[in-house]
């Protein structure tokens, strides 16, 4: 920001989140290290990290749930650590709280009214029923719907007051495949109308698939920061060229004067290409006997981003 | 802010009653307690209690009619005759007190000295009968009373109008097992909604996160302590309502709804779930909760007289349950609902209402709204 230009007032800002140098500490424990980040207006952010790296905690300072030990937060323009502000954001985001369930026993729509009382204005809960794709389910009891269901559910009810920026805490942790393709879709619509978004993921590949900007978090601290492909193109490493199926006999084939090339996964042979490379040593495999095999190039993902930056991979950590 | 009050209410309370084993505990299982104490303990026998007093004596002995009348409404099968000595001197507050102490009849016989003389001198002979016009047993017993008397009196002398029974009305707390359970039973099921209720709504929404869900909102702690404390007074009406109409249909147990009623029920509703919330902040996980609920609530329940006197408990145990709240509308409810007696009453609900005040401002303050 710059200096002359005037503060734009709380609750119009383009910047929904802003954060600098933010810290919580535990006792001893620093849950959060000094982090800084910004969200715009109609971003998905996602927050990428292994668990205990300190999501949870950034959020909820950011939901006004948990209060900070250092450093500055404001939501849609407003002081999280500020009371009168406090009250000013409650009124205006929706929260999906890690692990959140809805109340047993009554039925979707009545857990939509429900929290949706809780707010001066609130959204038809047909509408949210709709958009989440519940429409047989609307008069089941919550207690009887399944995992994917319950956290769709769960983000109804996050809508609920037609938030300004919505926190998604691991909206998909625990889900099955197709449940978190479910999910998925209803932030995709929400992108398209325009929603601004803050997911906390583990999942490389949901932040790759949803996220405009994403910030790797490891320690409570951002290790790095952008779009999916500039993370990617800055620390995901090399692209790789797979032939499938060549096994040991394939390694002997190859030409000369590639890169160093390693057997995977039963007779996958990986070769990792430099940038510029793949035309030359396409064509050099078109002279051998390799020629007829299955080629691919796969590029990095995140996944590799972050064993790159931090040498484990977050699948490890477990969940 | 009615309004979020409300759908509180209203969700705790369509939670309670599409719960059957909510609507087991709150409702089906006081009725139960009730129907299986009455029938242990209630009248015990069909036979009326009535304590006779038979001060026609010469010597040590009966005299011969005194004697005879005793024998004829022994006979009749219909009392449980419990007799008074003779040197009693005051048999009606002496009455009084033993019909407490055993859950029995407050009705007294006398047959005044000089009954055998009388008749045999061919007047009138009176025999004094006390009881309470109100009591339920009262009209039939008197009944009885009245025709073994008149026939004894046509056996004798051929004269049926030589005996007369005088009626002489007493007040009397004319209280059996069944009228002592059940606002018993009421205090233990305000105790068992109130403190397993808060720990449920405090505790488990908790651990499925719909308190921090809610923290996130415009809603405020206080609202939603109001929310929880109004549905445990309309689940705590409910519970009244139900008892008192079943122990009136099943057993004929009368009670007066009074104001003090009203402040105990009051006291009741922020009592025990205050008590739930304080257990709810210091054993966080909701299973061990419950746990700590139930090893609450039942040595209360046991020791606050729910089920029998508190006279019937060892010396240590009567003081410690005069640190039991529940004593406290146990009694109170008592004297409120049955033995009508306002001036303790009172007393009762005035502690309920500081013990209440006390645990519901302390559950609010324990209670971690945002942070865990
Ligand atoms: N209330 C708390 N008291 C003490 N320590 C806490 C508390 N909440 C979190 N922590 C610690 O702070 C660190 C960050 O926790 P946080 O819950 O923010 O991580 P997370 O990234 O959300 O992890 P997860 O993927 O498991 O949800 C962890 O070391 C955790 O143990
Ligand atoms: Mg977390």
């Amino acid at each position: 920001m710059s200096k002359d230009q005037p503060a734009p007032l709380p609750g119009q800002s383009d910047k929904i989140v802003q954060v600098e140098n933010l810290s919580k500490k535990y006792g001893d424990n620093i849950a959060v290290n000094g982090i800084s980040f910004t969200l715009n207006k109609g971003e998905v952010f996602a927050f990428l990290g292994p668990n205990g790296a300190g999501k949870t905690t950034t959020v909820e300072i950011l939901e006004c749930l948990r209060n900070p030990t250092g450093g500055q937060a404001k939501v849609l323009g407003y002081d999280v650590s500020k009371r009168s502000d406090q009250a000013e954001i409650r009124k205006r985001i929706g929260v999906l709280p890690q692990d959140f369930n809805a109340i047993d026993r009554l039925t979707v729509r009545e857990n939509i009214n429900y929290f949706g009382a809780m707010f001066k204005h609130q959204l038809d809960a047909d509408k949210l029923i709709e958009l989440v794709d519940l429409k047989d389910k609307r008069d089941e009891q919550f207690k009887k719907l399944s995992g994917g269901l319950k956290q769709r559910v769960g983000l109804a009810v996050s809508l609920v007051n037609d938030p300004d920026v919505v926190f998604l805490d691991e909206p998909t942790t625990g889900l099955d495949p197709r449940a978190r393709r479910d999910v998925w879709g209803v932030v995709e619509r929400l992108r398209s109308q325009g929603k601004t978004v803050f997911l906390t993921t583990h999942y490389m590949d949901e932040a790759e698939y949803l996220a405009d900007i994403v910030s790797i978090i490891d320690h409570g601290q951002i290790i790095a920061s952008g779009t999916p492909d500039q993370l990617i193109d800055t620390h995901g490493g090399k692209k790789t060229l797979i032939i499938r199926d060549a096994g040991q006999e394939g390694l002997k084939q190859l030409p000369q004067g590639l890169p160093k090339a390693e057997l995977r996964n039963a007779g996958d042979i990986a070769i990792s290409l430099n940038n510029g490379e793949l035309t030359s040593i396409l064509m050099s495999l078109g002279q051998t006997p390799l020629h007829d095999k299955e080629i691919e190039v796969r590029r990095p993902t995140l996944d590799d981003v972050f064993l790159n930056l931090t040498g484990r991979r977050v699948s490890e950590e477990g969940n | 802010m009615r309004s979020r009050i409300y759908t509180i209410i209203s969700g705790h309370f369509k939670s309670w009653y599409r719960s059957k084993s909510n609507i087991f505990w709150t409702i089906a299982f006081p009725l139960l307690l009730i129907v299986l104490f009455g029938a242990i303990f209630g009248n015990g026998s069909t036979k009326f209690d009535l304590y006779l007093q038979n001060q026609d004596l010469t010597g040590n002995v009966p005299t011969p009619l005194s004697q005879g009348y005793v024998n004829v409404l022994n006979q009749t099968g219909a009392f449980n005759l419990h007799i008074v000595a003779a040197e009693q001197p005051d048999p009606l507050t002496y009455v009084k007190k033993d019909a407490q102490d055993h859950n029995q009849g407050q009705r007294l016989l006398v047959i005044p000295l000089g009954f055998n003389a009388t008749i045999m001198s061919g007047k009138n002979a009176t025999v004094q009968l006390y009881m309470d016009q109100s009591d339920q047993a009262s009209a039939s017993l008197a009944g009885i009373v009245h025709s073994v008397t008149v026939s004894y009196a046509a056996a004798i002398a051929n004269v049926p109008d030589h005996l007369v029974v005088q009626q002489v009305g007493i007040v009397t707390r004319n209280i059996r097992y069944i009228d002592f359970f059940i606002p018993g039973v009421i205090g233990m099921t305000l105790l068992t909604t109130g403190v397993f209720g808060a720990v449920n709504t405090n505790g488990r929404y908790r651990e499925l996160k719909i308190i921090k869900k809610l923290a996130t909102t415009p809603l405020s702690k206080m609202e939603w302590i109001l929310g929880m404390v109004g549905y445990q007074m309309i689940l705590a009406t409910i519970s009244l309502i139900v008892i008192l109409f079943f122990g009136y249909a099943i057993f004929g147990v009368t009670a007066t709804i009074d104001i003090y009623t009203v402040g105990l029920v009051v006291a009741a509703a922020l009592l025990f779930p205050g008590i739930g919330m304080v257990l709810a902040n210091f054993v966080k996980e909701a299973e061990s909760a419950d746990a700590a609920a139930n090893a609450i609530t039942f040595p209360m329940m046991f020791l606050a007289g729910t089920f029998w006197p508190r006279d019937t408990l060892p010396y240590i145990m009567k003081t410690i349950a005069n640190f039991m709240p529940l004593t406290y509308i146990n009694d109170g409810l008592r004297d409120a609902l049955i033995y009508a007696e306002p001036a303790q009453a009172l007393t009762n609900t005035l502690i309920a209402l500081g013990l209440a005040a006390f645990f519901i401002v302390l559950g609010s303050i324990l209670m971690n709204w945002k942070e865990e």
